[in-house]
C-alpha cells in the first residue's frame, strides 16, 4: 500500500488493510489462532460430524409419525415413533381436560397473552387501558378453567369491590380492619355460630360455565398454569419481601426475613408435600381447598423468597445517593420506591428474576411426585398403554423441546428489557 | 427569580445548640447557625470537620440528637409530616449530582413538582424547561444523565431542585467532583441563583466563589463553628489559629 | 421511625398466636363427619376410584382421556352394582404414595389400585381389604444366553430392581434365607431398571409377575429373554376401602365374588339375560335376582348382578380382555384360576 502524507488535523479516516476484515480474518482469530486453537477447532467439527448426522437421522429421517402403535413404527423406520406424540398430542396439552369444554383453556390461553402483552410492551397503544384488563385476567381465567354458578361469580366481584372501595377510602389499615373482622366471622362460623357469610347463596346457583375438577388438569396447561401463576404472583410478593427485609421497621423486618430464609431453606418438594398432605390436617374435614390452588401458592411463596433476594441484591446495588436525593426531593417512601428505587433496582435484577422464573416454571415439573399429571406426569400413564410401551425417549424429547422453546423466549425477553432499560449510555 | 418583595428579615434556618453523634463519635458539637432570607453562607473547613453532616441536617437526611432545628417555621423533629414538608421547601445539590440515571432529564425536573407538589404534567413541564433553560442546557431535556458532562449533570440538578421553588438551597460541595474545565459553568450557574437572591447554604472550598457572592463564611472544624465573618474580614484577617492555618493550606498554591 | 409501645405489641403478638392456635386445633380435631360411603355416592351419583397413575393392563388413559384396564374395570363393576350404572365413574390417578391418604381423606372411595394386602396395611392403617382380585407374585426374566433356568442358580447373580419398592425388600428376604449372595442394581424409574437389565448390566430383572410380561416386550429382542418359574414372594392384590364402614365393603366383597360366581356357573356378559330368564341352578337365581331379593340385603338393586355382568362380563372375560392371552401381556391365569381349576379364585356361596 503507498504510504500517503497528510496534512497535519486533515487526516481522514481510511478503511483497515486488506487481512484485517471480513470472513477470514473472522475465521483466523476465532478458530485457528493458536494451536491448541486448531486442534479445538477440529476435534469439534469431528463430533459435530459424529454426533449431529444420526441424531437427525433418529429425529428426523428415519423417524416415523404415521402408525396406530409401537409395533407398526418398529415396521416402518429405526428412528423416533413420533406416532405417540400424534396420537397422546391433545393430551399432552390438555390433560383430562373435558374435550367439550376445552376451548375454556384454549379461550384462558389468548387472553393470558393478551393480558401479558401491555405488561411486556410498553409502548403499546392504549396500554393504561389494557392493564385495568390485565388486572381482570386472574379472575376471568380463574372461572374460566375452573368454571363457576352465577352465585360465585357474583359473590367475587361483589368481594372485589368491597376491598377495593375499602383500600379507596380507609388504605392499608382498613384492608387490615376488614381482613381482622373476616378472621373473626370465620372463627365463629367455624365454632357454630349461624353468622357465616355467603354472597354466593343469596344468587342462582345455575352454573355460568360448568364446574371442572382440577384433578382433570394436566399436560402443558398445567405447566403453564402453575409456571403463569408462580411467576407473576411471585414477582410483586418477593419485592414486597425485599422491601420489608430491607426495612427499618423492626418487626416487618423480623417477620420479612423469617419468611425468606423458611422458605429458601426448605426444598420445593418438601413444601409440595406439605401442600399434599400436611395441609389436609389443618383444614376442616368436608372443606375442600383445592390440590392444584395449594401447589400454586407453595410455588408462589417459594419463588417470591428467591426473587426477594434477587431483588435485595438490586436495592444494595442502589448508590445510597438516589436514595438520598429522592427523600430530599420530598418523596414519600412508598413514591421513592416506586420511582426512584425499584426502577433502577429491578433494572439491575433482571437477570436474577428472569433466572428464578426459568427455574420456577421447570421446577414445575416437580409436581407428579403428589400426583398432578404436568406432561412429565403424564408419561408414566401413556407408557403404560401396551401399544405405546417403552417410547419413553420420544416422549421426554417432545417435552423437552416444549421446556426449551418456553425458557428460550424468557431468556431472549430478558435480553431485549436489559438492552431497552440500558440509559448509560445511549448515543 | 421568584417574587422576593417582601424583605423582611424572617430566619429561613435556624439551628439552636444542635448536637450529633454516630455511634459516640461527637460529629456536630453545639451548631448556632441563623440564616436569614436572602442570605448566602459558604461553609468552609478541613475534611472531617462536619459541614456535610450540619447541612444535610437541616433537610433531615441526617437526624440530630439534640438542639433544635427551625426551617421555615417548621421544626424537625420525629413528625413525618414535618419533615415532608421542610423537604419541599429545601432544594439540595449533592457532590455526586445524583440525577435519576433512568429518567431523562426533564423528568428528572418534572418529578417532584408532580409527585409532591401535585402539579399537573404539562405545567411542570413548562417550569422545568424554564430553569433547563436558565442553566442553559434546554437542548439536553430529553437525554438521560448518563449522556451528559459532570458539568452539565449538575447543572441539571441544581435545575431539578429549583423547579420545586424552595425557600433556601443546600450545596453539599457541588464542584469537588468536576473535571476542572467544568467547575466554571456550575459556578457561574450559582453566582447567577445568588444575585437572583436564592437563600444559600453552600459547603465548598472555591474560595473565589465565596469571596464573590457570600454574605458570610463560616469555618469549621471537629464538628465546631470556629469562626464566622464577612468574606473579607474573613480572608484578610482570620481571627482563629486553625483558621489561618487552614487557609494557608487552601491558599497555598 | 415509628415507636410502638413494646409491651402492647407482645401481648398483641401473643393473642394473635393463641388466637390462631386455637383456630388450627379446632379445626385439626374437628372430627369426622359420619356419612356412609354408600350415601355419598349415591348423593353424587358417581363413584370415585383410585387407580394407579399406570400400570400395563391394569390401569391406563386412552388417547381420548378415558382409563381402561383390570382395575378400571373392577371400578366399572362397582358402579354397576351401586349406581345401576357402570359408567358413572370418577377415575383418580394416585402415586404409591399418596394412595391411601386420599382414601383417608374421601377423595376416593375405594383403591382399585394394584394394592398388596399385607397385614401391616390391613390391621395397621384404618383400611379394610375387601377381598383379592389378582394373585400377584414377585419373579424374575432373565436372558437365555444366560443359561439361568431356576431361581437357584442365581446364586452371585447382580439382579435390576426398582429401588424403594417391597421387590426390593422381597430379594433380601430371599436370597438371605436361602443363604445365597447377589448384587441389587437398584434403579429408581422401572423403565430405566429395565434399560439397565436390557444393557447387559444385570443378569437378571427382578419384578411382579404381572409388570414382568409388560417389560418383557419393551425390551430389544423379546423372544431371547424368558420369565423363570419359581416366584419369591406373595403380592395379593385388592381393593380397599376405609375401615368401620361395612356397608361400603360388603358391597365391594360381594361384588368380587359375583364376577367369580359368574364365572365358575358359566354366566357371561353374552348369556347373562338368558340365565336370568332360565337358569337351573338355584344359587345362580339367587345371584341375579331371579330367586327371592338378595339385593335388598346389601341395599342395592334387586338385580345388581346382572347389571355388573352385563357391563364389564365375568372375572375371566375382564382377565382375557385386559391381561390374557390375547392381549400383549399375555398372561395365564396361573394361580388365578379359579378353585375347581387348580387355582386360589375360590368365590363364595350366594346363600
Amino acid at each position: 500500500m503507498s504510504e500517503q502524507s497528510y496534512a497535519p488535523g486533515s487526516h481522514p479516516d481510511l478503511p483497515p488493510p486488506a487481512g484485517q476484515r471480513g470472513a477470514i480474518k473472522w475465521i483466523r482469530e476465532n478458530l485457528f489462532s493458536s494451536p491448541t486453537n486448531i486442534v479445538l477447532t477440529l476435534l469439534s467439527i469431528f463430533l459435530v460430524w459424529k454426533i449431529v448426522p444420526p441424531m437427525l437421522d433418529w429425529l428426523v429421517f428415519d423417524s416415523v409419525v404415521d402408525a396406530n402403535h409401537r409395533n407398526e413404527c418398529r415396521e416402518q423406520g429405526t428412528g423416533a415413533c413420533w406416532a405417540v406424540i400424534r396420537e397422546r398430542f391433545t393430551q399432552l396439552i390438555y390433560g383430562f381436560y373435558p374435550t367439550e369444554h376445552r376451548w375454556r383453556v384454549n379461550l384462558a390461553f389468548v387472553l393470558m397473552l393478551a393480558a401479558l402483552l401491555p405488561l411486556l410492551w410498553d409502548k403499546m397503544p392504549g396500554r393504561k387501558t389494557l392493564l385495568w384488563f390485565s388486572a381482570a385476567f386472574p379472575v376471568v381465567g380463574f372461572f374460566l378453567l375452573w368454571g363457576g354458578t352465577v352465585g360465585e361469580i357474583a359473590a367475587t366481584i361483589i368481594w372485589i369491590a368491597i376491598f377495593a372501595l375499602t383500600f379507596r377510602f380507609f388504605s392499608f389499615a382498613g384492608i387490615g380492619i376488614l381482613l381482622a373482622a373476616l378472621f373473626v366471622i370465620g372463627a365463629l362460623a367455624y365454632f357454630g355460630l349461624p353468622i357465616g357469610i355467603n354472597i354466593a347463596s343469596w344468587f342462582s346457583d345455575a352454573a355460568v360455565l360448568e364446574p371442572v375438577e382440577s384433578a382433570k388438569f394436566g399436560g402443558f396447561m398445567l405447566t403453564v398454569l402453575i409456571g403463569f401463576t408462580g411467576i407473576t404472583l411471585s414477582l410483586p410478593l418477593g419485592i414486597l419481601l425485599a422491601l420489608g427485609r430491607s426495612s427499618n421497621l423492626l418487626i416487618v423486618k423480623a417477620i420479612c426475613v423469617g419468611f425468606i430464609e423458611f422458605i429458601r431453606g426448605v426444598p420445593l418438594i418438601t413444601l409440595l408435600f406439605i401442600a399434599s398432605t400436611l395441609l389436609n390436617y389443618f383444614l376442616p374435614p368436608g372443606t375442600n381447598f383445592d390440590l392444584l390452588l395449594r401447589v400454586m401458592i407453595m410455588v408462589t411463596i417459594f419463588s417470591a423468597a428467591y426473587i426477594a433476594e434477587v431483588v435485595r441484591g438490586g436495592l444494595a446495588a442502589l448508590p445510597k445517593g438516589q436514595f438520598e436525593a429522592a427523600d430530599a426531593t420530598g418523596l414519600t417512601y412508598w413514591e421513592s420506591m416506586r420511582l426512584i428505587v425499584l426502577p433502577q433496582a429491578l433494572k439491575i435484577s433482571i437477570p436474577g428474576i428472569v433466572n428464578t422464573f426459568i427455574g420456577l416454571y421447570k421446577d414445575t415439573t416437580l409436581v407428579l411426585i403428589i400426583g398432578l399429571l404436568d406432561p412429565l406426569g403424564l408419561t408414566q400413564p401413556i407408557l403404560a398403554d401396551s401399544k405405546w410401551q417403552s417410547l419413553s425417549t420420544e416422549l421426554y424429547v417432545f417435552i423437552a423441546l416444549f421446556f426449551f422453546i418456553s425458557c428460550f423466549a424468557m431468556s431472549r425477553y430478558s435480553l431485549y428489557l436489559e438492552r431497552k432499560l440500558d440509559t448509560s449510555h445511549r448515543n | 427569580m421568584n417574587t422576593n418583595t417582601n424583605n423582611d428579615q424572617r430566619l429561613v434556618v435556624e439551628m439552636d445548640q444542635v448536637h450529633k453523634w454516630y455511634g459516640t463519635f461527637h460529629v456536630l458539637k453545639d451548631i448556632n447557625l441563623a440564616v436569614q432570607k436572602g442570605e448566602r453562607i459558604v461553609v468552609c473547613g478541613p475534611s472531617g470537620s462536619g459541614k456535610s453532616t450540619m447541612i444535610r441536617c437541616i433537610n433531615r437526611l441526617e437526624e440530630h440528637q439534640q438542639g433544635r432545628i427551625v426551617v421555615d417555621g417548621t421544626e424537625l423533629t420525629n413528625n413525618l409530616k414535618n419533615i415532608a414538608e421542610v423537604r419541599s421547601e429545601v432544594g439540595m445539590v449533592f457532590q455526586h449530582f445524583n440525577l435519576f440515571p433512568h429518567l431523562t432529564v426533564l423528568e428528572n425536573c418534572t418529578l417532584g413538582p408532580i409527585w409532591v407538589r401535585k402539579m399537573p404534567k404539562k405545567e411542570a413541564e413548562e417550569i422545568a424547561m424554564d430553569y433547563l433553560s436558565r442553566v442553559k442546557i434546554p437542548e439536553q431535556a430529553l437525554k438521560f444523565p448518563g449522556q451528559l458532562s459532570g458539568g452539565q449533570q449538575q447543572r441539571v440538578a441544581i435545575a431539578r431542585s429549583l423547579c420545586m421553588a424552595p425557600n433556601v438551597m443546600l450545596f453539599d460541595e457541588p464542584t469537588s467532583a468536576l473535571d476542572p474545565e467544568m467547575i466554571k459553568e456550575v459556578l457561574d450557574t450559582m453566582i447567577e441563583l445568588a444575585e437572583s437572591g436564592m437563600t444559600m447554604i453552600c459547603v465548598t472550598h472555591e474560595m473565589g466563589f465565596a469571596k464573590t457572592v457570600a454574605d458570610r463564611v463560616i469555618f469549621m472544624d471537629e464538628g465546631e463553628i470556629i469562626e464566622q465573618n464577612e468574606p473579607n474580614a474573613f480572608f484578610d484577617n482570620p481571627q482563629n489559629e486553625r483558621t489561618q492555618l487552614f487557609l494557608s493550606q487552601i491558599l497555598a498554591h | 421511625m415509628f415507636k410502638l409501645n413494646t409491651t402492647t405489641e407482645r401481648r398483641g403478638q401473643g393473642i394473635t398466636a393463641l388466637t390462631f392456635a386455637v383456630f388450627l386445633a379446632a379445626l385439626v380435631a374437628g372430627g369426622e363427619t359420619q356419612a356412609s360411603t354408600v350415601d355419598d355416592i349415591k348423593q353424587r351419583d358417581a363413584l370415585r376410584c383410585g387407580v394407579s397413575q399406570g400400570v400395563p393392563g391394569f390401569s391406563n388413559p386412552t388417547s381420548a382421556g378415558q382409563w381402561e384396564g383390570f382395575d378400571v374395570d373392577i371400578c366399572h363393576a362397582l358402579a354397576a352394582a351401586v349406581l345401576g350404572d357402570a359408567s358413572k365413574i370418577l377415575i383418580k390417578p394416585l402415586s404409591a404414595g399418596s394412595r391411601f391418604d386420599a382414601l383417608a381423606r374421601k377423595e376416593v372411595d375405594v383403591l382399585t389400585r394394584n394394592t398388596s394386602l399385607t397385614y401391616g396395611r390391613d390391621a395397621g392403617l384404618g383400611f379394610t381389604f375387601a377381598g383379592i382380585s389378582f394373585y400377584d407374585s414377585q419373579g424374575f426374566m432373565v436372558n437365555e444366553k444366560t443359561g439361568l433356568t431356576s431361581v437357584g442358580n442365581l446364586n452371585g447373580a447382580s439382579i435390576c430392581v426398582t429401588s424403594d419398592t417391597t421387590s426390593q425388600e422381597n430379594l433380601d428376604d430371599f436370597f438371605r434365607s436361602k443363604g445365597m449372595q447377589y448384587t441389587p442394581v437398584l434403579v429408581e424409574h422401572p423403565d430405566f431398571a429395565l434399560a439397565a437389565y436390557d444393557s447387559g448390566r444385570c443378569d437378571a430383572f427382578s419384578g411382579d409377575l404381572s409388570a414382568l410380561a409388560a417389560h418383557r416386550l419393551k425390551l430389544n429382542v423379546p423372544d431371547e429373554h424368558r420369565i423363570l418359574p419359581e416366584t419369591i414372594a406373595k403380592e395379593p392384590l385388592g381393593p380397599v376401602v376405609r375401615q368401620g364402614d361395612d356397608e361400603w365393603s360388603d358391597i365391594v366383597r360381594w361384588t368380587l365374588m359375583a364376577l367369580l360366581a359368574a364365572e365358575e356357573h358359566g354366566v357371561t356378559q353374552a348369556n347373562v339375560e338368558e340365565k336370568l330368564k332360565n337358569s337351573p341352578n338355584p344359587e345362580v337365581n339367587r345371584m341375579l335376582g331371579a330367586q327371592g331379593d338378595f339385593g335388598s340385603m346389601l341395599g342395592v338393586d334387586k338385580h345388581w348382578v346382572v347389571t355388573v355382568i352385563k357391563a364389564v362380563g365375568n372375572y375371566n372375560e375382564i382377565f382375557d380382555r385386559h391381561l390374557g392371552f390375547n392381549t400383549p401381556l399375555s398372561l395365564s391365569r396361573g394361580i388365578n384360576e379359579l378353585w375347581i381349576n387348580g387355582g386360589l379364585m375360590y368365590p363364595l356361596p350366594f346363600r
